[in-house]
Parts: C-alpha cells; structure tokens; sequence
C-alpha cells in the first residue's frame, strides 16, 4: 500500500513537526526576561560563536559527509579566501563570493 | 508586525531586508537543491512544498520529507525532526534579552522567523554597537531579515521543485552555505572566549560528524558553549591574556 500516500496524512505529521520545532523557537523568546537567570546570562553569549561554528566546521570538512580530498581541499581553500578577504574589506559578499570563486576554480581542477 | 510609522522604523525594516541579500545569493544554491530534493521524495509534492513555510529550515525539511516518504511513522518524523531542530532552542535563548521589551503577542510572531541564518544575522546586529536601539527599531530589523528570507525561502525550493528535472548535474556549489555561515561567525569573534567558544564548538562537531540527525552540532553546540564560559570565567578571574 505504499504507493496510495495521501495527502492528509503526511500534511498533518508535518503539521506536527512544525507545532514542536516553533515551540523549540518560542519556548524562550516568548517567556523572554530583561534579565535571565545567573547561571544561564553566563552561558548565552557563548551560544551564537559555538553553534555557527558547530554547523560550518563539519560543513567545510566533509561537505558530503565525508573527508576526501575532491570535496575537502576545495572547501577548506575557499574558507580561507572567503576569511582574508573578508578580515581585509569587512564585505560579507565581497569574500562569499571570492570564496565561491576559489572553490569553483578548485573544483574544476580536481575534477 | 504593525507597519512601521516612523523613518527610523521603516529604514531598519529596509536594512533588515538589505541585509538578507548576500545571505540569499548564497542560500540560492542551497534552496534549489533542497527544492529538488523534495521534488524527488516519495511525497505529495504540495506536502513537500509546504515544508518550507511551515517548518522553515532546510535540514529539518529534508528529514521530514525523506522519512514520510520512506514510510517512517508519525513518532519517529516528528521526533527526528526536533532533535534536527533543537538548535532552535539555544537560538531563543540567546535572543532573549534582546527581546524582552518588545510586546509579547510580536515574540510569538518572531518565534516562526527564528532559522539559522536569521539568528546569525540578527544576532551580529543586536550584539554590535548599532543594536541598542530603540525596540521598534530592533523588532523592524528583525521583521526585514526575518519576513524577507522565509519568503524568498518558500520561493527558491518551489523553484527548485519546478526545475528539478532540469538542474544541471554537474552544479556544485555545496560550499555556498558553510561559507556564508563562516562570514556570519567571524564577526562574533570579538573576544578570546568567543574565539574559544567557536574552536571547540566546531572541533568537538568534526569529532562527531558521523552521528545522525545532526546531532553532531548539538554536541558541538554544548562542547563550546562550555568551554566558552569556562574561559570567560578564567578571563575575568585574571588569567593570562583576560
């Protein structure tokens, strides 16, 4: 029977999914306080730095999930193009696309 | 979000949306593979759309659309889906202070706009000099990042579904997405606990990047949450380089 997939049952499990992850968003910007509380003030600047660099690090490393050097060594090139030059301009388009450049270029020369 | 009424409110929400620009020349790439990866799932393809408005986040989406397609049940969709999406959580937090003075009934709209490239975004802003502005302003700032990308959002992966069929094999541009978030993070070095915080974050992922369900930045997430308080503790307790 698995190829009658109607529409209402995978709409409402995606209803579902989409209930809980806005929870996961809303649980605390909406019962959001001037102060939060000690221990929790000290953890939260530490949260932007660890999970952006938490989603990109293994991005960069294994863009297909894992280490080869056709998908490692164009990666890793245009991150450290896209960082020099975005530490001399300070143009966040400037360098994403000096490092899209670099790894289209190492691409083509890695095949 | 009520319409902005004055200059200083609609030229945030403008910059807001300015901003989103180079965020969505990278995420194009991104949005039409996502789009077509969702055009080929064993899914309703209206119900696969309708992902991206409704849970907006790429990963997420994927998930939820492979598994329903791969006959996985409610429980274990739903299931995997949140913990994909548990980042969300620490993204709240952090956003938190910034938000409390804005009425409550606008932080249940912003909760829906709250993916990983609007927090990066709005996050640098608040952060930065320029974000103690006023709360109209922040709330019109984050309404221009927010409202613009989970709209054109919608609209590349329809596209990507449309042209599924169509896309160049050979188009690799897999490395748009983790550049854009490493042009996202660099300016939040400021700090030797930011720098700390964002070498373990990532270092502790890579260790464990084969773990499913994108728990690899979970546990990355916590690794350099950790050691970002713990060096900002050793700072303020007058360590070598404070």
């Amino acid at each position: 029977m698995a190829e009658t997939i109607t529409v209402a049952e995978p709409l409402l499990v995606l209803l579902v999914a989409a209930l809980g992850t806005y929870a996961l968003r809303a649980a605390f910007l909406v019962t959001a306080q001037d102060r939060p509380p000690g221990p929790l003030a000290r953890l939260l600047p530490h949260v932007g730095p660890a999970v952006l660099a938490a989603i990109t690090l293994p991005a960069l490393i294994a863009p297909r999930g894992a280490v080869t050097v056709v998908d490692t060594v164009p990666a890793l090139l245009a991150a450290s193009v896209a960082a020099l030059v975005w530490r001399r301009t300070r143009s966040l388009p400037l360098a994403l696309f000096a490092g899209l450049g670099l790894s289209v270029l190492a691409h083509a020369v890695l095949g | 979000m009520s319409a902005p009424a004055n200059p200083a409110v609609a030229a945030q929400l403008r910059r807001g949306a300015r901003d989103t620009v180079a965020v969505i020349v990278a995420y194009l790439p991104f949005g039409m593979a996502v789009g077509a990866a969702l055009a080929h799932a064993d899914v309703p393809p209206l119900v696969a759309w309708a992902s991206s408005p409704l849970l907006f986040g790429g990963a997420g989406q994927l998930l939820a659309v492979q598994l329903l397609g791969a006959g996985a049940g409610a429980v274990v969709t739903v299931s995997a889906v949140l913990v994909v999406n548990a980042r969300f959580l620490l993204y709240g937090a952090a956003l938190a202070p910034h938000v409390a003075d804005w009425p409550r009934r606008t932080r249940w709209a912003a909760a829906h706009l709250l993916a990983d490239p609007v927090y990066a975004l709005v996050a640098a802003r608040f952060a930065g000099p320029a974000g103690s502005g006023p709360p109209r302003e922040r709330r019109a700032y984050y309404a221009g990042v927010g409202v613009t990308l989970w709209v054109v959002w919608s609209l590349v992966t329809g596209l990507g579904m449309l042209l599924a069929g169509a896309l160049p094999a050979g188009l690799r541009l897999d490395d748009a997405a983790p550049l854009t978030f490493l042009l996202l993070l660099l300016p939040m070095l400021g700090t030797r606990a930011a720098v700390v915080a964002a070498a373990s974050g990532g270092l502790a992922a890579a260790a464990v990047l084969a773990l499913p369900l994108g728990l690899d930045v979970l546990v990355g997430a916590a690794a350099g949450v950790a050691a970002g308080a713990l060096a900002a503790r050793s700072g303020a307790a007058g360590g070598p380089r404070g």
